[in-house]
């Protein structure tokens, strides 16, 4: 008898092709010239070449590093989960439309941090935790709809999934009228804050906001990269998933908790911001293939890339003004949508 | 070393749909299942492989009860090849067929699993399909292709001799004759090295030609189970499938038209 000793797993080089570890090292550097390009870019000029050789005057380094810095990072990382979780999420239910917004969690997030804004503005008015509170809000509404489509599934065996999505409709529908309400009771300050949060925006970020997002959000990732081979056994069918030695529920359960945990710390900090998730992994199997072992990297780094120049035109548009990021992929994702309604009605 | 099946019983939304089935698959013997549609002949499969828990009755693989043995090493043990699934994204066929791939704790993959990756490919006959996209394929081609999966998730090194198990449901739905022939040839082949099989048919005569015993099943209940000269009678059969049935023996052939 042969060695027993199982696993799913597989080093790094395996079933992914050359030409994909080449995009994907592609995408690596686009990533760190996008991020070079979006730091020296703005309403007020920065080097960073001056800065490494230390020409910089101390306002230009506290720009650098307190304003532009954070927001370029949090875009990267907004982006990277944002896409990786799309990517994932649309392996697991096996539908290309789904999006990390389809099981609830941003919803609850979004519902959570409207919750803050409207009414907790009334009852801690001077609550000196009062930046936090917005996120802290997000990441619970985000972590209610999970703990809510846990136990929603755990009686459900791993024929599932069909129901989690539903479940999902449900909740985005009771989210919706939450936040419809606190919008009709909130005030005209209120509203504004509220819009302009709805839309998603990487403004105002602080590094004692962005880094606990940053650890969530790279351990998320972290957990979630490891399941793509069984992502990839998962296209076959739960049932046969399960035939070639995959603990479905378990794998279900992993990915939905990170992907959702990814997005909920994204939601907090940016508000937010539709359809990277669903566009990101299109396009990521568009340039090379479909395997996860390739498509959840690729995501990270392309929607890392992309969203930082989305970023990147929110900001100089308008300049000095600032156009909503949420606004712009919005704007480049829905008619992308829509060709790929029209171009999955082919297939 | 076998797969037994010891009075299994399974009740679905107040149906009966397997009444005290047991079922015996030894190493290197093909067992065919037949019997008219809706006879709880997937359901039967699905129990075995695991999907399904009977209500009462035990499915035991190789004296150890199957609830027994982890998620993983059922994998390792046996491989099912189920009716049609259909593929959201399009894969490479070779990424389909790589599917089957288990990894082994010392297993060496590059050299392994291309050696692997080439002969049951090759044994296929889909060596030409691998660089093709699957939803490009035709049916027949497709189920060429989860046919190399399902042999390659049982693919051993030479010298292993583990007890192996294939389940395969009308896996020649959809073949061309040539196809089909080549399936049940490898089929064939497979048992003479030691591997238990189980296929549902619906072809009576490719039963009786390629499996050492057929278990015709109608109503959730194994009417006959044997050697297919054995249980392969005109009465029989015609009450079974309720058309008349003429059986001639030497060589075995089944008369319906």
């Amino acid at each position: 008898m042969i060695s027993r000793a199982l696993s799913i797993k597989s080093s790094i080089t395996e079933f992914i092709s050359s030409k994909q570890l080449l995009i994907l090292f592609l995408l690596c550097i686009f990533t760190f010239v996008s991020v070079f390009i979006a730091i020296g870019i703005g309403s007020y000029d920065l080097s960073i070449i001056d800065f490494i050789l230390g020409k910089n005057t101390g306002l230009q380094n506290i720009v650098l590093l307190e304003i532009r810095v954070p927001r370029v990072v949090l875009s990267a990382f907004v982006g990277a989960s944002l896409g990786t979780a799309g990517a994932a999420l649309q392996g697991l239910f096996r539908n290309p439309l789904a999006d990390p917004g389809l099981i609830g969690v941003s919803a609850g997030a979004a519902l959570g941090a409207t919750t803050i804004i409207v009414i907790g503005a009334n009852f801690f008015p001077n609550l000196y935790l009062g930046s936090f509170l917005l996120p802290v809000a997000a990441i619970s509404g985000a972590c209610f709809v999970i703990f809510m489509l846990y136990v929603l599934t755990k009686g459900f065996g791993y024929q599932g999934v069909t129901y989690m999505l539903l479940v999902g409709i449900a909740v985005n529908a009771i989210a919706g009228v939450g936040i419809g309400i606190l919008t009709y009771i909130s005030s005209d300050a209120e509203l504004r804050s509220l819009t302009f949060w709805t839309m998603g925006s990487f403004g105002g970020v602080t590094w004692p906001l962005l880094i606990p997002a940053m650890i969530i959000i790279t351990i998320s990732l972290i957990f979630l990269i490891p399941n793509a081979r069984k992502l990839d056994l998962l296209q076959l069918g739960e049932p046969e998933a399960y035939r070639l030695g995959i603990d479905v529920q378990r794998v279900k359960l992993s990915i939905i908790f990170t992907s959702a945990s990814a997005v909920g710390a994204s939601v907090a900090l940016s508000g937010m911001i539709g359809f990277v998730g669903l566009v990101v992994p299109h396009l990521v199997r568009l340039i090379g293939g479909v395997n996860h072992k390739y498509l959840l990297p690729g995501s990270a780094l392309m929607g890392a890339c992309l969203m930082i120049i989305a970023d990147l035109f929110s900001r100089i548009l308008l300049q000095p003004a600032e156009i909503p990021v949420g606004l712009i992929t919005s704007a480049i994702g829905s008619p992308f949508f829509l060709w790929l309604i029209f171009r999955m009605k082919r297939l | 070393m076998s797969i037994n099946l010891k009075s299994v019983s399974l009740k679905l939304d107040d149906r009966q749909i397997l009444k005290d089935v047991s079922l015996e698959i030894n190493e290197g013997e093909i067992v065919s299942v037949i019997g008219p549609n809706g006879a709880g002949k997937s359901t039967l499969l699905n129990v075995i492989t695991g999907d399904i828990s009977p209500d009462s009755g035990d499915t035991i693989y190789d004296n150890k009860q199957l609830n027994k043995i982890s998620i993983q090493e059922r994998a390792f043990t046996r491989s099912v090849m189920s009716q049609m699934q259909t593929l959201v994204f399009n894969f490479n066929v070779k990424d389909v067929i790589e599917m089957g791939w288990l990894q082994r704790g010392n297993s060496d993959f590059s050299s392994n699993f291309l050696m692997a990756f080439e002969a049951v490919t090759k044994e296929c006959n889909v060596q030409n399909l691998v660089h093709r996209k699957f939803n490009s394929l035709s049916g027949g081609e497709q189920r060429r292709v989860h046919f190399a999966r399902t042999l390659l998730q049982l693919w051993r090194p030479s010298q292993s001799n583990d007890p192996r198990y294939l389940l395969l449901d009308e896996p020649t739905a959809n073949l061309d004759l040539s196809s089909e022939m080549l399936l049940m040839n490898i089929l064939k082949a497979r048992a003479s090295s030691n591997v238990g099989i189980l296929v549902i048919l619906h072809d009576l005569n490719l039963a009786s030609h390629f499996a050492d015993k057929i278990a015709i099943i109608k109503d959730g209940e194994v009417k006959a189970f044997g050697k297919p000269e054995e249980i392969m009678k005109d009465d029989f059969l015609t009450s079974i499938y309720e058309v008349p049935i003429r059986v001639n023996y030497e060589p075995l052939r089944v008369h319906y038209y």
